[in-house]
Parts: C-alpha cells; structure tokens; sequence
C-alpha cells in the first residue's frame, strides 16, 4: 500500500508533464485543426535555454523567465514562419511543416550543444520531504503545484475571460469570427505563444528528473499526443486526464511488471483506446461537431 | 449619397464568375431587399460588401470610402454587421457569449458590453430564458434570434441579412421579420431572401439578381407588377401583404 502511493505521487508528477504538452497539442489543434509535431521540442528548447541561462550564470528564478520568455518568442517565430505562410492550405502542408520545424529544431540543438545529455539542477536545495510513508520529491512536487496552478488558470482563462471567448470563437468557426471584427491572426498568434510557453514549462520542469538530450522532446511528445487519444482529442480537460492517466499507469506498469518496457505501457494502453475506445475517455463533445 | 454602393462588381471562384457586374444602391434608413434564384450570387454579394469574398473588379462604397479588398475585421470596424447565411452560432459557447462577441468590433469595457448584451433579450424576448444554453442545444429559429442579435452588437450602420427565412417554421419566419421590421428604425438593412413576399414586405426598393447580374430593381410594387418576373423570380400565384 504504502509503495502503491509513493507510486501514484511519482506517477501523477510524470503525468503532469504529459499533461501540459497534450493541453499544448489541443490548443493549437483547435485553433488550428493541425497537430503540432513540434510541440514536444518545444519542451526540449525549453530545457536547454535553462541549461544555457543557469550556466551563464543567473540565478535559478532568473534563468527560469529567460527561458520562458525565449519560448514566448519560440512560438512567435513558430507561428510566422511555419503556420502563418500555410494557412489558407490544406492541413497536410502544415502537419509535414511542423515535422521538419521538429527536426530543424532538434538538429540546431544538436549542432549548437553536441550529443552528450546535459544535467540541469532542480529548484530546491532539500531533494524532498516525508509525509507518512510518502516520500515527496521536491521537484515533482513542484511539477504537480505548477501543473495545478495551470489548469486552474487556463479554466479562468477560457472560460470567465472575453479574450478567452474569443479564441475558442476562432476555434469554432474562424470566418464567422472574423466577420464579428476578431483578429484570427491575433488568436491564432497567442496560442501559439501560449502553447510554446506550456510546452517549455513542461520542458523545464521534467529536465531535472530526466537529462536534458536532444532527444527528450520526442519522448514527451510521443507520451503526450498518447494521452490526448486517450483523454480524447481536442479535449482541454481529457488531455489533462489523459496526460495523468498515463503517468500514473507507466509507473505502476514499471514497478509492478517491467522496467525496461516501461515506455512500453503507454503505447499498449493508446493502442487499447484506440481500438475498443477511439473517442477516448471524454469523446468528442458534440459542441464542437454541431 | 447612398450609404452603401456597388459599381460593377465582378467576384471570381477560381473559373467560376459568381459576379457578373453587379451595380446597386443602398440609401441610408432603408431596407433593400436582393432577390433571386439559388445560385443567382445573392450570397456572394454580400460576402464581397462584408469582405469575405474578395473583388476580382469593380467597387463598393461604404459612406463614400472604398472598402472594396478590405478583410472583414476591418470593415466590420467601420461599421457593417454580416448575419451570414446558416446563422453561424458558435456552437460550444453560450448564447449571452455569442451575443457578447458581436461588440468584439469596438473597444468597450466587457462590464458594459456585458449590459448591452442583456439589453438585446429585450428585443429578443424568447431567447431570454436560453441566456446560458450552450448554441447547439437551440433550434434554427432560436439561432437566428442568436445571430441577428449578435449582428446588432457591432452597432451597425448597415446590417447585412442573409437568408434569415431559410429553414424556419412559418411562424418564426413572421417573427424574424417582425424584428427586421423593428430594426429597421434606426439601421440600414440589406436583406437577401428567397422567400420574396416576406423580403418585399418590409423593403422600400428591390433588386431582382439572375446568374451575377442584377436584372431589375425597383420598389415593392413596381416589383410584384412585372408580370414577367412575379412569374420567374417571386413565386406568380403570391400577392403581395405590405
């Protein structure tokens, strides 16, 4: 019991991270009706601009909005030069657009920082702390309170704000949007930023746990896009669902069956979704489909 | 000056001339009404004046300005209000929101849009109780009170209607035209309508459009004694009510 619940603790920490590059994934294929490939080296930049920031000698906090700024700017340079010049396309060109962003992306890391994973220090100085039989990781706790704060904002956001109402406007029917005087290129522009920023936060977060490798944003995303199929595509809050979810099952699939294949159970659970439950948990609102 | 007009419009869809040269006028405090058959580019008429169909020649004058290749933020800024044809609701937000957006043309505080919005129940009396409904849950009449309301939001100068009969009960219908009527005392109105008994009945001038170009115009009445068009554009047997 008492490893049970150390296990969700790590488990829901992980899926934290999924879960904010899925909430990434869904903004953008909403505003968009694209999926993002690049959203997982958006997490993988994130990382290493911290890297750069901490060894040049910022404080933690410091190099922490550097970082995120340097995102906000990412998504920008995203938006104008691989979505903004496509838009009128279908969304074929922007999905392998997006690829070769993902793999221009990983290879300038690449070519600028060379192969060898980095380390990347966590916030705190005390690693963690015991509750009862738990122990909590400061860095994953971190993670989960963050994760909170995000999704409470992100409810606030597009749900009590006018400018909230007016991207998920956009979202629903871009047109008639415009025709109501909402700047769709505007929209379009603070979702990319937005889902730039929520991918680096993520990024940032997990690099402490994990080593920051050119190739971590490919795992995340890969584990992310998983957990949107399963909480339901284009689903806010079944990517967030999905995102824990497989967190959660990962590591107890690791503790409890295998390690090695502990990658692996994600995959067998989206392939499970995908053929008994497409829809994923939260299916498709009707909203959106009306 | 009239407050709205169209010189020789020509829209192409790629190979397709939507558009034919259209030339017409709206004078400010009326309603116009655009008749024609399916296809005769009603539709698109429209969608140039609001700019979401650009011109391929000609031009269109709003208060004396160019706004011909202008997008439809911009010209909605200045004034011109698209209901566009299928009401176009967004469907995952609620009816006060929806409503709400149609003041996303102009800077107002959202406390104070947010009053505006309640105010429109007052003209819209039955969509009041589905204040917080989400917009698919409503049925084709509803929506059109949805969109027609959103329309007004942008405080309009000219209010372009399409086709806010299609579909709808006969019952509703004399209901949207009931509000047309209302509207019509203090914003211009360019209607477009298939069903021309109810577009006449509310119109001070009228235009017949046939495959892109308009073929005749005239008021309600001179209209409906064109033996020859009453029998091809507006249903012969139909007299007119207004």
């Amino acid at each position: 019991m008492d490893l049970a619940l150390q296990l969700l603790f790590t488990g829901i920490g992980i899926g934290a991270v999924y879960a904010l590059v899925a909430l990434g994934f869904v903004l953008i294929f909403r505003a968009t009706n694209v999926v993002n490939f690049a959203q997982g080296e958006f997490s993988m930049v994130a990382a290493y601009l911290m890297v750069v920031a901490v060894e040049a000698g910022l404080p933690y906090w410091a190099a922490f909005i550097v970082a995120l700024l340097g995102m906000a700017l990412l998504g920008v340079v995203f938006n104008l030069g691989v979505y903004y010049p496509l838009r009128h396309r279908t969304y074929l060109p922007v999905i392998i657009a997006t690829i070769g962003a993902s793999i221009l992306l990983a290879n300038s890391v690449l070519a600028i920082y060379g192969p060898q994973p980095q380390v990347l220090e966590g916030w705190f100085e005390t690693p963690g702390i015991q509750v009862g039989p738990v122990y909590l990781d400061s860095q994953y706790l971190l993670i989960i309170c963050v994760t909170i704060c995000l999704v409470i904002f992100n409810f606030w956001f597009f749900e009590k704000t006018l400018l909230g109402k007016k991207l998920q406007a956009t979202s629903q029917d871009k047109e008639m949007a415009s025709l109501l005087g909402i700047s769709v290129s505007t929209m379009i522009m603070i979702t990319f930023i937005y889902s730039a920023v929520l991918g680096g936060l993520a990024g940032i977060l997990v690099a402490p746990v994990l080593f920051v490798s050119i190739q971590m944003g490919s795992t995340i995303a890969l584990k992310a896009f998983a957990a949107t199929i399963i909480g339901g595509f284009g689903d806010v809050a079944g990517a967030i669902i999905g995102g824990l979810a497989l967190g959660v099952i990962e590591t107890f699939g690791a503790a409890y069956v295998s390690v090695p294949y502990k990658d692996g159970f994600a995959f067998l659970v989206l392939i499970a979704f995908l053929i008994f439950r497409p829809q994923g948990i939260f299916g498709e609102r009707v909203a959106e489909k009306a | 000056m009239p407050l709205l007009e169209i010189r020789n419009l020509v829209v192409r869809y790629g190979e397709i001339e939507a558009l034919r040269g259209v030339t017409c006028a709206v004078e400010e405090g009326q309603v116009v009404t655009l008749l024609g058959a399916n296809g005769a580019g009603k539709s698109t008429t429209l969608r140039a004046i609001s700019g979401l169909a650009k011109p391929t020649s000609g031009d269109i004058l709003f208060d004396g300005k160019s706004i011909a290749g202008l997008g439809p933020e911009a010209i909605v800024r200045m004034g011109i209000s698209h209901v566009p044809e299928g009401r176009r609701v967004f469907p995952g937000l609620t009816v006060k929101e929806n409503i709400m957006l149609g003041a996303s043309n102009r800077r107002a505080p959202t406390s104070e849009i947010s009053r505006e919005a309640d105010a429109m129940f007052d003209l819209f009396p039955d969509i009041r109780k589905f204040t917080n409904a989400l917009g698919w849950t409503l049925s084709g009449g509803q929506l059109q009170m949805v969109a027609v309301a959103r329309g007004l939001m942008a405080k309009p100068r000219l209010l372009l209607l399409d086709e806010p009969s299609l579909g709808l009960a006969p019952v509703i219908v004399q209901a949207v035209f009931k509000i047309i009527s209302e509207i019509r005392r203090n914003t211009t109105v360019l209607l477009v309508e298939q069903n021309a008994r109810m577009g006449l009945s509310v119109a001070d001038y009228g235009y017949v459009l046939e495959t892109g170009r308009i073929v005749l115009g005239g008021k309600p009445d001179e209209l409906w004694g064109n033996e020859a068009i009453r029998a091809a554009y507006l249903g012969g047997h139909a007299k007119v009510t207004a």
